[in-house]
């Protein structure tokens, strides 16, 4: 029974070396450049309760990063969105979430230095609403909320690398919540933040191949 | 008027001001000179009492002092200790909970602040708030850098502020009254008599204002509506020249008119309502001199702080909040003049104190902590060129680890112009009763829950039994009783006199302060709520230098320069900054790896600080003076993504702000005074939320002692 699995390992193991080892002598690599996505609203504010707190019609944006294009939402039950988008919170393609192959997990580093993503990382699947693979809520994931300036910050050096609805692999930096691409000034006045807010701002790119490799 | 209008009348009525107290000097400065007896207060043989607990000669302390004469105070026309505080070198106001002092570039709450040797209590978040503090009856206030005064026990870390009140062995009244902008009053009134063995002091000050908004409309002040009495009382009673016994008590009322605007999630909730702090102390201290060799001192202090905060919100809903704390402190303190060159101090005391706050679990059960505490002190000084001193203190804790405070000081006297002095000690901060005691959960944001040390581990397995934590944090097992936050600080210090009519300081400090504690989750509850509690796990330094110069010159003439340079870390940001782990923003919004060039430090601490005061006294009693301070850029708040201070974040900007006054007695005891405080009229609603526009003010003020 040991034996057995250590050969096992042993197959795995040298066919992920030769996978790996065929894949880069073989494929032609054509540079992969990040594509920016401004302003992309996100279920922006349309009104206000009488309590005070802005709202949004409910409705989350569905993103292909693939075709670089919003999806009606009348196709959430397909495979043709890999992201969508709902004030702070982001869902992948998968688990609770959707019909795809969708995972994402949340990575400390740099969008650019971030050439691999490495064999034992795990994808999450969105467990909604008690978790989601791009962790939500402020400090956890991709953002902070400051309640006394009532601003979000997209939190620096955070790469979410995601699992599209097809299983190919991808990496995202979020640059701004607020549309104009920059998150507004601590001073604006509480109209701007509201009217401007849930737009987003980010970077991708997708490795067609079905790598992990950018 | 419009605002332009206004502040066009504003600036020709204080042209006006400058002026005529410019043709006021010229005026008089053909009259004969007289010099002006009292000498630059370091060089002369002032007495000094904070540093070894003891009075001693300034030319005999070894540790780094600075003085601030009750009269320079009055000529500033200051009337509340955050005035005077705000304009000494290296020392910065913060906002916030009100003004609190931060000195060398370390927060309000290692400060202790006492009034005649009696720490004061009621701290906000760890400030305790200077403009509570009436400076009328000041004979002059004492300042103690670093923690080489740890004689005093907890919160004398980064120094000792030692409010000296004006004890007068004779009989005087004295009164004054202001009125200045924002319809700000202000009154004092002193009376001391002298009967055979009694003495006694009485004053009372009222001080009231409208407040000040940047906008003249606006619900939203940054000074709100406010008015405080203080009442001090001192009695001494002399037995014998043996024996004498001073009783003294103060009491200190302030009401606020409080219009809140609370932002949380973009909901602004105006609240309105009252807040009434008042502040009681008293003392009874026994002198006793058993021989020449022998003196004791038995001290017995009573202090409370109660707050409350009564706030209705626009759609009715009350808030009320308490906060209550009383001291009590029995101390004796012995001294032993062995010989004419050695000198012995032993003290011990015990320390009780309580306090009842409803954000603990109970509003009814007063959360206690007792102090046994003892401190001894060795002074040499044979009357040649060294002089050392060297001494610690042990408090034992009731509630947290116990803490051991050494200082060792010298002092080389090159020649009678110059000195050299070399420090080191060790200062502590007790955890305060919130990060022992705090039981808060947050209904209104996610049912989150703060816990004090001394109850989340009690607290964490009664929920746990009940089933409802979810999982717990390593560092959960690492909860432990708090220990004190400790500071080492060394201070080297040059002090050159070349004459009587200048004088030169100069002195490099580095503190290095270990064990910060921080609030840290600890674990979740079932629902995913984060559960924190407190531990000790920071560490921070600040070091620099501060260069303070003054001058006399011949025809009534005399200016001061301070500047302190200061550098301020966390050790634990800048380890992490090093090891390549700490990303900011970019101005596109994509991130990069943060430098250590790009790292400011600690939030609100300026680089950069100077103080510049040019002074006029005339010997017939005209003065006049300006002042300059400027602040450089601090931080206020992370905005770009990362947990440390730095370049991409949002500054306070630097600033600059001058103060003018100038004063004439009058005939028969009379005298009168008027000044303009911020004459620039520098602002920031947002972060200075202390510093009120121009101020004019006009004060009368009577005295029997200037009777001639």
């Amino acid at each position: 029974m040991k034996k057995a699995i250590g050969k096992g390992l042993v197959v795995v193991m040298t066919s992920i070396f030769l996978f790996s080892c065929s894949k880069s002598t073989t494929t032609v690599v054509a540079p992969l450049t990040a594509t920016t996505v401004n302003d992309l609203p996100a279920d922006t504010i349309v009104g206000i309760t009488p309590q005070g707190q802005p709202y949004g019609a409910g409705k989350y944006t569905f993103y292909s990063l693939e075709k670089n294009t919003i999806i009606a939402n009348t196709d959430s039950a397909t495979t043709k969105w890999d992201l969508a988008f709902n004030g702070t919170k982001i869902l992948t393609n998968g688990g609770t979430s959707g019909t795809g192959l969708g995972g994402a997990f949340v990575q400390v580093g740099l969008f650019d230095e971030l050439k691999t993503i490495s064999t034992d990382s795990v994808f999450k699947t969105d467990n909604g609403p008690v978790s989601y693979a791009v962790t939500y809520g402020s400090g956890k994931g991709w953002y902070t909320y400051d309640p006394i300036k009532n601003l979000i910050t997209p939190l620096a050096g955070r790469v979410l690398v995601i699992r599209t609805a097809t299983g190919k692999y991808a990496k995202v930096e979020i640059i701004a919540y607020y549309k104009g691409g920059a998150t507004l000034a601590a001073t604006a006045p509480d109209a701007e933040k509201i009217s401007k807010q849930r737009y987003y701002t980010f970077r991708y790119i997708v490795q067609p191949n079905g790598t992990k490799i950018f | 008027m419009s605002d332009s209008d206004l502040c066009a009348s504003m600036k020709k009525r204080t042209i006006y001001i400058i002026t005529t107290s410019i043709l006021l000097i010229f005026s008089n400065a053909k009259a004969q000179m007289n010099f002006s007896k009292d000498s630059l207060a370091l060089y002369s043989d002032t007495v000094f009492i904070t540093a070894n607990k003891s009075e001693r000669q300034v030319k005999n302390i070894s540790v780094p002092i600075s003085i601030i004469s009750g009269k320079s105070i009055a000529q500033a026309g200051n009337t509340r200790l955050a005035d005077v505080l705000r304009e000494q070198t290296g020392i910065t106001l913060t906002s916030g909970f009100g003004a609190g002092v931060q000195l060398q570039g370390l927060n309000p709450d290692y400060t202790i602040i006492l009034i005649d040797g009696e720490p004061l209590i009621g701290r906000t978040a760890g400030v305790l708030d200077l403009n509570r503090i009436a400076v009328g009856n000041i004979q002059k206030i004492e300042i103690v850098k670093g923690p080489s005064s740890s004689l005093y026990g907890s919160e004398a870390m980064a120094g000792v502020i030692n409010i000296i009140t004006d004890k007068k062995n004779t009989d005087a009244l004295s009164a004054n009254i202001r009125y200045g902008s924002y319809n700000t009053k202000d009154g004092n009134i002193s009376i001391a008599k002298k009967m055979n063995k009694i003495s006694s002091q009485t004053f009372y000050n009222y001080y009231s204002t409208d407040g000040f908004s940047v906008r003249p409309n606006s619900n939203n002040r940054f000074i709100t509506p406010i008015y405080r009495s203080t009442f001090t009382q001192n009695i001494q009673y002399k037995f014998s020249d043996q024996t004498s016994i001073d009783g003294s008590i103060r009491y200190n009322s302030e009401n606020i008119k409080s219009i809140i605007a609370v932002a949380n999630n973009g909901t602004t909730i105006y609240s309105n309502g009252k807040e009434n702090n008042n502040d009681l102390n008293g003392s009874i201290v026994l002198n006793h001199r058993f021989n020449e060799k022998i003196k004791t001192k038995l001290n017995t202090y009573y202090t409370q702080f109660e707050s409350k905060q009564n706030l209705l919100t626009v759609s009715g809903n009350p808030y009320n909040d308490l906060f209550k704390q009383n001291f009590t402190r029995i101390e004796d303190q012995t001294e032993w003049k062995i010989n004419s060159s050695l000198n012995s101090i032993v003290g011990f005391g015990w320390i009780n104190e309580q306090v009842n706050s409803s954000r603990y679990d109970n509003i009814d059960s007063a959360k206690t902590n007792t102090i046994q505490y003892a401190f001894n002190q060795w002074e040499w000084n044979n009357g040649k060129k060294w002089v050392a001193n060297a001494g610690f203190r042990f408090d034992q804790n009731q509630n947290f680890a116990s803490a051991f405070s050494p200082k060792l000081s010298l002092m080389y006297k090159a020649n009678s112009q110059l000195r050299f002095k070399l420090s080191i000690g060790k200062g502590f901060k007790a955890p305060d009763f919130r990060q022992l005691y705090l039981n808060f959960t947050n209904a209104a944001a996610g049912s989150y829950s703060v816990f004090g040390a001394v109850e989340a581990q009690k607290v964490i397995n009664r929920l746990k039994d009940l089933g409802q934590i979810g999982n717990l944090f390593s560092n959960y097992y690492q909860l432990k009783k708090l220990e004190p936050e400790y500071a080492t600080g060394i201070h080297f210090s040059a002090e050159w006199e070349p004459n009587q009519n200048n004088e030169i300081q100069f002195q490099l400090f580095r503190n290095d302060i270990n064990n910060l504690i921080d609030v840290q989750q600890v674990g979740n509850y079932i629902s995913g709520s984060q559960i924190y509690s407190y531990l000790n796990i920071k560490n921070a330094f600040t070091q620099g230098f501060e260069i303070e110069a003054k001058q006399k010159f011949t025809n009534g003439w005399s200016s001061s320069f301070g500047y302190q340079f200061l550098l301020t870390g966390d050790k634990d940001q800048i380890a992490s900054i090093k090891s390549g782990t700490v990303y900011t923003k970019n101005e596109n919004g994509t991130s990069r790896l943060l430098r250590l060039s790009d790292y400011v430090g600690l939030p609100n601490t300026s680089k950069h600080r100077f103080q510049a005061k040019l002074n006029y006294a005339h010997s017939n009693g005209f003065y006049a003076n300006i002042r300059a301070i400027y602040r450089s850029k601090w931080a206020v708040a992370n905005t770009n993504g990362n947990e440390v201070y730095d370049d991409g974040d949002q500054f306070g900007a630097g600033y600059i702000t001058l103060n003018y006054s100038m004063g004439k007695p009058l005939k028969k005891g009379w005298a009168i005074q008027a000044g303009v405080d911020n004459l620039n009229n520098y602002m920031d609603g947002l972060n200075l939320p202390n510093l009120a526009g121009r101020t004019i003010y006009m004060t009368l003020k009577y005295s029997t002692q200037n009777k001639k």
